[in-house]
C-alpha cells in the first residue's frame, strides 16, 4: 500500500471524523478513498442504544448535562458513522446554544441529536428544525417574543449567525428592517409547558405554535412581500447567495483549512475563492443539500491537496477524541468516561455550553499558554501509556519495521504511527538527536523489548509535545 | 346486560400508590435498578446513580408505606462500596447481598447495613463472574447468580463456594444473550429475564429448561429488553418490559393476562419536595393539565418484586420511584 494512500485516508479521517487507529486507516486505504467517502456520507447502522443504556441506565432521557456530554463523547469515540458525529459538532459550533442558560442537559442532548440525525440533510429542513427546537427557542428568547411585544433576538441571530451572515464581498446581506420582520414572522413559535425538575425530572420540551400570538400581517423580507410565517422566512433565506457563501465558508473553515474568524467574512475574501465557488454551486445544484456540499468538498482536489494538510488547529474535541481513537481507549463501556468527557472543557471547549451565541473562536485561538499545557499533557499521557492496547499495537508495528532501527528510522516510524504527522526539518532533527542519545533500537531479547517499548512511549510523548501535533 | 370477561375473571389489579422521588440522598432514589423486600417490610433499593454523581450510589432502606429508614454503602472499590451495583437479595435472616457488575463481586451486609464480607472472582471459568446482574437466594440458602456477560446462571453457597451452573450464549432453549434479572418461585423454579433475547426463561431448580415466554416486539406478550421478573404466590409472572415502558402480567402457563403502563400520582416524598418549591408546583400544575400521562407512566421500569401482602412493587427507574399495584380476587371499586 502506497504511503500517499495512507496519508490521504488519514487526512480524510482526521477531517471527516475524529481520526482513526492505524489498523482502521490501513483498512480504509485498502478499501479506496472514494468508497470510504461514500460510506462516510451514507451512515448505516450505528451504536446499540440498548447496550449503552444497559450499563449506563441514566442514558435514557438523560437529564444531567454531564451525562449528555458523556454520551456524546462516547458516540464520537465509537460511532462507525464518524462524519455524522463530526457534522453534529460542526452545527453545534455554529448553531450555538448553551446549557448555562438553557439549564437542561436533556434539551442540549436533544439539540445535538437533531444535528446528528438531520445535519447532512437539506439546509432549509435543518433551519426549520432549529427554529422549532425548544432549547434554541428559549436560548434566543423566541419564547418571549410575542405579536404584541416583539423580541428580535432569534430573528437577528438567525440572519447574522445561522444563515446569511452579515455580508459578503464588502456588501451587507440584510437590513435592520429585515431583522424585525424576521422576528415578527417567528412570533407564536413557542414551547408547550413542561414538567419541572422536581420531583421526577423534567419532561422533554415540545414545540408549539400559537396562531393567536403570531403576527400574520403582511411583511417585506429581503424584498419579498407577503403574510410571512417562519417557514416562509426560511424559504427566502435559503434562496440567497449569501446563505450559500456562508455555508461554504463554514464548511471550508471546519473541514479544509482555518479561515479568519466569522465577523471578518464580510470584508475578508475567502482563502480559496475557487473552492468556495464549487461548494456554493453544489448547494444550489442539489436544492440546498449539505450532503451534496460535503461530497463536493471531500472529492475535490482542494481537499486532497497536501498543502491543506496540517493547516487546521485541532479543536479540543478533535484533540481528545482522536487520541482516544488512536490508542483504543473507551471503546468498551466502562467507568471513567465522565473524566474523559471533561477534557475538552479543560482545553477551552465546554461541549454543550459554548461561551456565547457566537460560539468558540477557532483556529489558533484554541491555543493559549494554559490550554496548550492541557493539550500536551493529555496527549502525552495517552500516547506515553504503553499499557494501552492501541499503544502496544503501535509499538508492535514499529518492531515489524526491522530487527534494528536507527534513530532516524525510529523517529520516522513514530511520526508515521501517530499520524502520519508532518514535522519541520528542525523538529525532525531535534527528535532524531534525542533518539540518538540511546543509539539504535533492537528487540531481540526481553530486555531489548522493554527498552524498545519505553523509548517508543517517550518518543510518542515528545511528538505529542511538538507544535506540529497541535494541527490536523 | 351481560358482562364480558373473555376468560379473565379471576384476577383484578389496581394501582395503589407511588413511593419516592428523584433524589441523590435521603428520601428518594437515583436511577434505582433493583430492590428486595424483607419480612419486616423493609425495602432495600439499589441506587445506581451515574458517574459524575457518585454520592447517589448507595442502598436506600425504606418501606412501601414511604417511611424512610436509612441508607448505606457508597461509591468506590473498598469494602462495602459499589461501582456498578445492580442487584440485591436477602437471606432468611434478612442479611443483605448486593451484586456489583463492574467489580464482579457480591457484598454481604447485615440488615442494618453493616459490612460483613465479600466474594467473587472475575473471569469466565467455573465459579468466576463477568457481570453479575441478578441474584436470588433459594430455599436451601444457596445463591443463584445471573452471570450476565458469561451468558449463564451459576449457583453458589451463600459464602461463594461454587455449586453448579447452566446456560450458554445463544437464542435456543436454555441459552442466553446478556441475561439480567432473576426471580425464584416457592418451588425454587428459576425465572430469568433473558434481556437481549427478549424473553423470560423458566428453569427448575436443577437448571432444566421448562418454558420460554415472549418474543421481540411491542405487542401483547412481546418484549423490548425485559430486565426484571417476579412471581407471586399464585404463580403469576410479572415482567418489567424495560424499553416498552410497561409491566406485563402472565399466568403460570405463560398466557398473557394484562399490563401496567404506570398510573402514579404524586408520592408523599414528591409532595414534600414540591411544597418547598412553590414555583415548581406552579410549573408542574400547568404541565400536568397539559399532559397528565407523562407523570403517571413508567419510564424504563427496571424490576418487579412482590411483598408478603402480595403487593406488586415496580421500580420506575428514570422517575426515581416505586409504583405499587395490588392484585385482588374480588373487585374493589376505586
Amino acid at each position: 500500500m502506497a504511503d500517499q494512500d495512507i496519508a490521504l485516508v488519514a487526512h480524510l479521517m482526521r477531517r471527516a471524523g475524529f481520526g482513526a487507529s492505524r489498523d482502521e486507516i490501513e483498512a480504509k486505504a485498502a478499501q479506496g478513498y472514494d468508497s470510504v467517502v461514500q460510506d462516510l456520507l451514507n451512515p448505516a447502522g450505528g451504536l446499540d442504544d440498548d447496550i449503552l443504556m444497559r450499563y449506563n441506565p441514566s442514558y435514557y432521557e438523560p437529564g444531567a448535562i454531564e451525562v449528555n456530554t458523556q454520551l456524546w463523547v462516547y458516540r464520537m469515540i465509537n460511532s462507525p458513522n464518524q462524519l455524522q458525529e463530526k457534522v453534529a459538532l460542526f452545527w453545534h459550533m455554529i448553531f450555538c446554544a448553551g446549557h448555562s442558560k438553557i439549564d437542561s442537559g436533556q434539551e442540549m442532548g436533544i439539540m445535538v441529536n437533531m444535528f446528528r440525525e438531520h445535519g447532512m440533510g437539506r439546509f432549509d429542513d435543518l433551519l426549520l428544525r432549529l427554529s422549532q427546537n425548544p432549547g434554541m427557542m428559549y436560548y434566543l428568547d423566541n419564547t418571549e417574543s410575542h405579536k404584541a411585544n416583539l423580541n428580535e433576538n432569534y430573528g437577528r441571530e438567525l440572519l447574522e449567525l445561522f444563515s446569511l451572515g452579515v455580508g459578503k464581498d464588502g456588501s451587507f446581506n440584510y437590513s435592520e428592517d429585515d431583522v424585525k420582520v424576521c422576528a415578527r414572522a417567528f412570533t407564536g413559535w413557542n414551547v408547550a409547558p413542561a414538567y419541572p425538575p422536581f420531583p421526577h425530572g423534567r419532561s422533554p420540551w415540545v414545540f408549539r405554535f400559537d396562531p393567536a400570538d403570531h403576527d400574520e400581517t403582511e411583511k417585506t423580507f429581503l424584498g419579498e412581500t407577503g403574510p410571512w410565517n417562519g417557514d416562509d422566512i426560511i424559504r427566502i433565506i435559503c434562496e440567497q447567495p449569501g446563505t450559500a457563501r456562508f455555508l461554504a465558508r463554514h464548511l471550508y473553515n471546519f473541514f479544509v483549512a482555518d479561515e479568519p474568524q466569522v465577523p471578518a467574512w464580510r470584508l475578508t475574501p475567502p482563502r480559496d475563492v475557487e473552492a468556495i465557488q464549487i461548494l456554493e454551486q453544489a448547494y444550489f445544484d442539489s436544492n440546498y443539500s449539505i450532503k451534496a456540499m460535503l461530497e463536493a468538498l471531500f472529492t475535490s482536489e482542494f481537499f486532497k491537496d497536501e498543502a491543506v494538510r496540517y493547516q487546521k488547529v485541532k479543536n479540543p474535541a478533535e484533540m481528545v477524541i482522536s487520541l482516544l481513537r488512536m490508542v483504543g481507549e473507551h471503546q468498551e463501556i466502562k467507568p471513567g468516561l465522565f473524566e474523559i468527557s471533561q477534557e475538552p472543557k479543560y482545553m477551552g471547549m465546554d461541549l454543550m455550553n459554548p461561551p456565547t451565541v457566537e460560539g468558540w473562536h477557532t483556529g489558533r485561538e484554541w491555543i493559549d499558554s494554559g490550554t496548550l499545557v492541557e493539550r500536551i499533557n493529555f496527549a502525552a499521557e495517552m500516547l506515553g501509556n504503553t499499557e494501552l492496547d492501541g499503544v502496544r499495537g503501535l509499538v508492535s508495528r514499529l518492531m515489524d519495521r526491522g530487527d534494528t532501527l536507527s534513530p532516524e528510522q525510529f523517529v520516522d516510524g513514530c511520526l508515521d504511527m501517530t499520524g502520519p504527522v508532518q514535522v519541520t526539518a528542525d523538529t525532525h532533527a531535534q527528535l532524531v538527536a534525542h533518539a540518538a542519545r540511546e543509539g539504535d533500537l533492537s528487540h531481540g531479547s526481553d530486555d531489548e523489548r522493554v527498552t524498545f517499548t519505553r523509548r517508543t512511549g517517550e518518543m510518542f510523548q515528545m511528538i505529542a509535545a511538538t507544535a506540529e501535533f497541535q494541527f490536523e | 346486560m351481560a358482562t364480558h370477561f373473555f376468560g379473565l375473571k379471576d384476577r383484578t389489579f389496581y394501582h395503589s400508590h407511588a413511593v419516592g422521588r428523584n433524589e441523590f440522598a435521603g428520601t428518594g432514589f437515583r436511577n434505582p435498578v433493583d430492590m428486595a423486600i424483607a419480612s419486616d417490610g423493609s425495602v432495600y433499593v439499589v441506587n445506581r446513580s451515574y458517574e459524575n454523581r457518585p454520592d447517589g450510589v448507595h442502598m436506600t432502606v425504606c418501606t412501601l408505606d414511604e417511611e424512610y429508614i436509612s441508607a448505606f454503602g457508597a461509591y468506590g472499590q473498598g469494602d462495602g462500596e459499589f461501582v456498578w451495583p445492580t442487584a440485591v437479595a436477602l437471606d432468611s435472616n434478612d442479611n443483605v447481598y448486593v451484586a456489583d457488575e463492574w467489580l464482579n463481586r457480591i457484598t454481604k451486609f447485615t440488615r442494618d447495613g453493616e459490612y460483613v464480607s465479600k466474594w467473587g472472582v472475575s473471569g469466565s471459568g467455573e465459579g468466576e463472574l463477568n457481570g453479575p446482574s441478578g441474584i436470588a437466594i433459594d430455599s436451601q440458602g444457596n445463591m443463584v447468580v445471573v452471570d450476565s456477560k458469561n451468558n449463564r446462571v451459576q449457583k453458589f453457597t451463600i459464602d461463594g463456594q461454587y455449586i453448579s451452573s447452566f446456560g450458554s450464549e445463544g437464542d435456543g432453549p436454555g441459552q442466553f444473550n446478556l441475561p439480567w434479572g432473576i426471580s425464584l418461585d416457592g418451588n425454587d423454579n428459576i425465572y430469568i429475564a433473558d434481556w437481549r433475547n427478549d424473553r423470560i426463561q423458566v428453569f427448575n431448580s436443577d437448571g432444566e429448561w421448562q418454558q420460554s415466554i415472549g418474543t421481540s416486539g411491542d405487542g401483547v406478550g412481546q418484549f423490548n429488553r425485559p430486565n426484571g421478573v417476579a412471581v407471586d404466590a399464585d404463580g403469576d409472572i410479572y415482567v418489567a418490559d424495560w424499553m416498552n415502558n410497561r409491566v406485563q402480567v402472565f399466568a403460570p402457563d405463560g398466557r398473557f393476562i394484562t399490563l401496567f403502563r404506570g398510573d402514579a400520582a404524586l408520592s408523599k416524598w414528591g409532595k414534600d419536595k414540591l411544597n418547598s418549591n412553590p414555583d415548581m408546583i406552579r410549573q408542574r400544575n400547568i404541565a400536568y393539565s397539559n399532559d397528565p400521562a407523562y407523570e403517571q407512566r413508567f419510564a424504563h421500569p427496571c424490576g418487579v418484586r412482590i411483598d408478603d401482602q402480595g403487593r406488586i412493587a415496580v421500580i420506575d427507574h428514570t422517575r426515581g420511584r416505586i409504583q405499587v399495584y395490588v392484585k385482588e380476587d374480588e373487585p374493589v371499586l376505586r
